[in-house]
């Protein structure tokens, strides 16, 4: 559902577009107001993530106390003896595959769709959407029947619907990439006489490589994130983070255990988000992408 | 060629939409039941009436509740954020924080937050027992405020990219034209968000609607959204649970898809509707 956000982009206005706004500028009155909804929004934000740093390193805490009484690494020791490392694990390889897997469909599908070329378009955009509209469980208790019956292994079935899960992710992430793509590029490379095969890996993949990189990390997530598919229809052959987290949150007493899963659970997209932000940013096709003039495009320049 | 380009995620996407919701239908009516002969019945649908008609209303009520408060809020910090200066990219960079986080690990965090044993009561030096019971209360507070936590930072980035690329100009002509900052935003910046409002909103609800997780571990036994009662029958022993299992999944998924055909109809009448 995060597939509408701008990663790597930039939604605050420059300083000399906001300074230059002289009409615009902020009385006193406002500014007070404007900076009391801004900490009021970054309390709202930031505040769940409090709890979960402060029980990292408590030993113990009990009721009535602020702060933890006794600090210390018992919870990660703790989280370690449960097998927080496999299930680190699996929750990475199975997001990985996801990705894996989800990113290239999902790119062939948005080429083909934006050029134009496939037969009932609105339907088959509709249907690649579709996964977003559906429930994971409805998917799940219709599907699990048939899974069983065609003696699929648990993990492949919970990699399909997972994918299927990623798909308007990656395709409509995809779409907006292919959109600002121009295939003038590529009819360029070939008649300088590039093979398709060169046209691919030197030209049209490294043109829409920030776009593919915010598709994987969609997908990354997709599969990071799940509960429900997992639970259901791994039945029990991969126990990922939240699964993990899951059964210690419904126990009474494990709340340093739980922050230190949760923790784990939270750092890998985060240094993913970061360092899609830096590639946004630094790719050199980034300018191209957000603003192509009429002089820059191929057509104008040899 | 262009086929099969698309046709790989499209055969995926098929089999687990299509499948999906025609296997839970065909299960739902008794067409497949694990032992027997199939025979064409609502029984599924009838054996658990009342909790599915109590579970409805539940899920649409923390459904609309989640979906109106994020949709306020993440209006609100998409306004600051898009404001520029220091204070908007502070709250552009903590809501963009909070977006990688799974909804579990939310759930998670905010029951160690406000549960009568949280960080909330013992900063406020109220005693367990006289704290309200948020988590696993009548009101489904905790849920409602996982959800409203999680998704109002999406409602905050994606209406403030849409606010950032096309509005500033607007904005700007507006109030050259002599448009204080109150008339502005109403007559300009809410008008011109709306579309992305909308469709985040439709992304909401359907998900806060469908979604088990939160629900699961943040709330009480008894009444049980449509998700989690699904979720208990399917996981029941008895014969007969598999299909009332899938009867819930059709009726959830018959919200749904009218929510978002409601949804649309909305986005269309926006006069930005392209």
């Amino acid at each position: 559902m995060a597939m509408l956000i701008p990663y790597g982009q930039r939604v605050t206005p420059d300083d000399p577009t906001v300074s230059s706004r002289g009409l615009m500028r902020p009385r006193p009155g406002g500014r007070t107001l404007r900076l009391t909804i801004a900490a009021l929004l970054t309390v709202w934000f930031a505040l769940p993530l409090v709890p979960l740093l402060l029980w990292f390193f408590a030993d113990r805490w009990s009721a009535p106390a602020v702060l933890p009484t006794e600090w210390g690494f018992d919870g990660v020791t703790s989280a370690l003896a449960n097998g927080a490392v496999p299930a680190f694990g699996q929750s990475l390889a199975l997001a990985l595959v996801v990705a894996a897997i989800a990113t290239p469909l999902g790119a062939m599908a948005a080429r083909a769709l934006t050029r134009g070329a496939v037969p009932f378009p609105r339907l088959v955009s509709g249907i690649l959407l579709a996964p977003l509209a559906l429930p994971a469980f409805v998917a799940v208790m219709g599907l699990t029947i048939v899974l069983l019956r065609a003696r699929v292994p648990g993990v492949v079935g919970v990699v399909i619907l997972l994918v299927a899960a990623a798909l308007p992710y990656t395709v409509y992430t995809m779409r907006v990439a292919y959109a600002a793509h121009d295939l003038a590029y590529e009819d360029e490379a070939r008649t300088l006489g590039a093979s398709r095969w060169n046209v691919l890996w030197r030209v049209h993949l490294p043109l829409v490589a920030p776009g593919l990189a915010r598709a994987a990390f969609l997908a990354f997530l997709v599969g990071w994130s799940d509960y429900v598919i997992t639970v259901l229809v791994g039945g029990g052959t991969i126990v990922t983070l939240p699964l993990l987290v899951a059964s210690f949150a419904a126990g009474v007493g494990n709340d340093a255990v739980v922050a230190v899963l949760s923790v784990s659970a939270i750092v890998p997209p985060l240094v993913l988000l970061l360092a899609l932000g830096r590639f946004g940013r630094r790719y050199p096709t980034a300018s191209y992408l957000h603003g192509p003039t009429a002089s820059q495009s191929p057509k104008g320049s040899p | 060629m262009s086929l099969a380009l698309v046709s790989p995620a499209l055969l995926v996407a098929g089999f687990v939409v299509i499948g999906g919701i025609g296997m839970s239908l065909v299960q739902s009516l008794g067409l497949l039941p694990l032992v027997g002969v199939p025979s064409l019945s609502l029984d599924a649908y009838l054996a658990n009436g009342e909790e599915l008609l109590i579970g409805t209303g539940l899920s649409l009520a923390i459904a609309t509740a989640s979906t109106v408060l994020s949709c306020i809020i993440g209006l609100t910090a998409a306004v600051v954020i898009t404001q520029g200066r220091r204070t908007g990219r502070i709250v552009a960079a903590v809501s963009a924080l909070t977006i990688p986080i799974p909804h579990l690990i939310g759930a998670a965090a905010i029951g160690l937050l406000i549960s009568d044993a949280g960080i909330i009561p013992r900063m406020l030096g109220i005693p367990g027992t006289e704290w309200p019971d948020l988590v696993g209360g009548p009101w489904w507070v905790a849920v409602v405020l996982e959800y409203t936590w999680k998704e109002s930072a999406f409602v905050a980035l994606v209406v403030a990219a849409v606010l950032a690329t096309r509005v500033a100009r607007y904005d700007e002509t507006a109030a050259l034209l002599g448009a204080g900052r109150a008339r502005r935003l109403r007559h300009v910046v809410i008008p011109l968000a709306r579309p992305a409002v909308i469709v985040s909103a439709i992304i909401i609800f359907v998900y806060t609607f469908g979604s088990y997780e939160v629900a699961w571990l943040l709330g009480r036994p008894y009444p049980e959204p449509l998700p989690v009662l699904a979720f208990r029958l399917f996981d029941s022993i008895t014969l007969t649970s598999r299909p009332e299992a899938a009867a819930v999944a059709v009726v959830t998924t018959a919200i749904s898809l009218a929510v978002v055909a409601i949804g649309m109809a909305c986005l269309r009448r926006t006069p930005l509707w392209k």
